[in-house]
């Protein structure tokens, strides 16, 4: 195979490991609130310049990384506390209302930060050449990967092997019956919530250490997301998982051969999956 | 939604006020209605299929940006004139509503938003990188409206007449499709979609067609915006501008008829007069959102109806579909 092909499919999985991070907080929400939190984009892109900053002042990037995620997750936690449970139930409001907030948020992001495009500054003992098999690669697009694969791995544990994985699960399939089994499903849905956040936090990072974070980029981000969940199916990892493979691929290769389509051609698999199959490649009937 | 049958009187009044207007403003507040007008189609599209359908669609701005790259396209790249770019404007933008609606109608409510988000996004896209036809980041530029049987519609207050009138037009007919008997039936699919479905209603081609009218309404404000501004950019049609429209609707009411141009009409004051103030535009229209959803949903329309009843103002009440959410 062409050493450019490797390249190709490396990028593909770099960028798949972003769009994992970014998809599976937003499904994971979903699945148990049915809610779409649209400002995930927005969550994300205040994540990454939390994280710019912190790298800036201190130039240690996992310090960042543990800044942009956790900041992020606080804001999470007081918004669903304040303003999300007041209009618990019409699913309608609740997304508006997350829409609001993605409005302030990427507004208060021009008030902060620069309005041209920033890159994280990843730290050079972080990114050494990597050589496998013959194929030199930066190294940090390789702990990109691994921390991807890590959260994969720590949301798979907490949803199938912990207790408040059970009562998520429960709660997707029965809210009612679950908090009549005494089950406190409002804990629940912060819980699940700040996680979400927490998710879109670290994406922001690791998508700004790759990627540029630019103002007004949070709509672009927000609807990689989407595309993500709906592919794959809204409120399955493993249909997160997949999905973010085969959007990395299209979206690394549509950058190389079709420059003027790359990110119309990452519309194509969902549009033919909702024509087949509605709840996407792995989700159930809603 | 009664306001018309208790008022015709007042109703005559605004358009006599509107239509001598231009005779004593100046031409910045006669553009200000210009805009007031094509914004207000794009948010009569969207506000229909909320109030009516419970149907929230991020579409719309698409096919407002799509008409105008028609008519740029057409008129300024092949020279083609007037009325065929119009004309195909609307007969491109029907197809493509057509298209994405056939795959949309599958879904319902918050998934639904989700998918026509990614359809707007489609073209967003497809507007924004592709530079063969659809010029990339710059658009198309000078697109000027024509001198047509001698009137000349370059002159402002000429193409505010116009706009006016074609706005009257487009909110009578709206109205008469309000309150058909399609409107019921979509009223009915609004509130129970499974009901309708079992009384032997089409719901999937019903909600279609509801649809396609309100991507015909999103059209006519999109030739007029292009006209208007003479440019057509992947901005016009990006998503902070439909999730725009979407507020508009929300402040003036989605479940009103006039919700939508109250909406827009307090929102693009709002603008005149914040943005000669403060950059923080978004800022401002972000948290008024916030408010309003939280506390008044029924936006200023709700507002203005629980005083005027005298009613207290109710902390959190329902807005859109009131049918409970199910587990399944």
């Amino acid at each position: 195979m062409d050493i450019k092909f490797i390249f190709l499919i490396l990028n593909g999985l770099t960028q798949a490991a972003i769009l994992f991070v970014l998809g599976s907080g937003l499904t994971l929400a979903f699945g148990l609130m049915r809610v779409v939190n649209l400002s995930h984009g927005a969550f994300y892109m205040l994540g990454g310049y939390i994280g710019y900053s912190v790298v800036k002042a201190t130039g240690n990037w996992p310090l960042a990384l543990v800044a942009g995620g956790l900041s992020i997750a606080v804001a999470g936690f007081l918004f669903e506390r304040l303003m999300l449970v007041r209009v618990r139930g019409g699913d309608l409001p609740e997304t508006l209302l997350t829409v609001a907030l993605a409005m302030i948020i990427s507004d208060l992001c021009l008030v902060f930060w620069a309005r041209t495009p920033i890159t994280l500054n990843v730290p050079k003992y972080l990114n050494p050449p990597v050589t496998i098999l013959g194929v030199t690669y930066p190294g940090f697009r390789y702990i990109l990967m691994g921390i991807s694969i890590l959260i994969a791995l720590s949301l798979w544990f907490i949803l199938y092997k912990t207790k408040l994985g059970a009562a998520v699960r429960a709660g997707v399939d029965d809210r009612e019956t679950v908090s009549a089994l005494g089950v406190n499903i409002q804990v629940i849905y912060s819980a699940v919530f700040v996680i979400s956040a927490l998710l879109a936090g670290l994406a922001g990072v690791l998508g700004g250490s790759y990627l540029q974070l630019s103002p007004g980029g949070d709509t672009t981000i927000l609807t990689y997301s989407l595309v993500v969940i709906i592919l794959g199916g809204m409120g399955s990892l493993l249909g997160a998982v997949v999905s973010s493979l085969i959007l990395g691929q299209i979206m690394s290769f549509g950058l190389a051969f079709a420059p003027q389509y790359s990110y119309f051609l990452i519309f194509i698999p969902m549009a033919i999956v909702l024509a087949i199959r509605p709840q996407g490649l792995f989700g159930r009937k809603i | 939604m009664n306001l018309a049958k208790k008022s015709p009187f007042y109703i005559g009044l605004i358009i006599i006020l509107l239509v001598l207007m231009p005779l004593f403003a100046g031409k910045y507040t006669v553009t200000t209605f210009i805009r007031i007008i094509y914004f207000g189609f794009l948010s009569m599209s969207m506000g229909y299929l909320i109030g009516q359908g419970g149907l929230i669609s991020l579409t719309q701005t698409a096919f407002f940006g799509l008409a105008g790259y028609v008519i740029g396209l057409m008129n300024i790249d092949h020279g083609i004139i007037f009325p065929w770019p119009d004309l195909t404007a609307f007969v491109v933008v029907f197809a493509i509503a057509l298209f994405f609606g056939l795959i949309a109608m599958k879904t319902e409510k918050i998934v639904f938003m989700m998918i026509t988000l990614a359809f707007g996004q489609i073209v967003w896209a497809f507007a924004t990188q592709n530079t063969s036809i659809m010029h990339g980041w710059s658009g198309i530029r000078g697109i000027r409206p024509y001198v047509l049987y001698g009137v000349n519609f370059n002159d402002t207050t000429n193409f505010y007449w116009a706009a006016l009138t074609l706005f009257l037009l487009g909110l009578f007919l709206l109205w008469r499709i309000v309150n058909s008997h399609f409107g019921l039936i979509l009223n009915g699919i609004r509130e129970n979609p499974r009901r309708m479905a079992a009384l032997g209603y089409p719901v999937y081609w019903i909600k279609l067609v509801a649809f396609l009218i309100s991507s015909m309404y999103a059209t006519m404000g999109g030739v007029l915006a292009c006209y208007n501004t003479g440019i057509i950019m992947p901005t016009t049609l990006q998503l902070s501008r439909s999730i725009w429209v979407l507020l508009t609707v929300i402040l003036g009411g989605s479940t009103y008829f006039w919700g939508p141009v109250v909406g827009v009409v307090t929102a693009i004051s709002l603008d005149v007069f914040i943005s000669s103030a403060t950059e923080r535009y978004n800022m401002v229209i972000g948290i008024l959102f916030l408010v309003i959803v939280l506390f008044s949903p029924t936006g200023i329309l709700g507002m203005i109806d629980a005083v005027r009843k005298g009613q207290k103002l109710k902390f959190i009440t329902k807005i859109f579909s009131t049918e409970k959410r199910k587990t399944d």
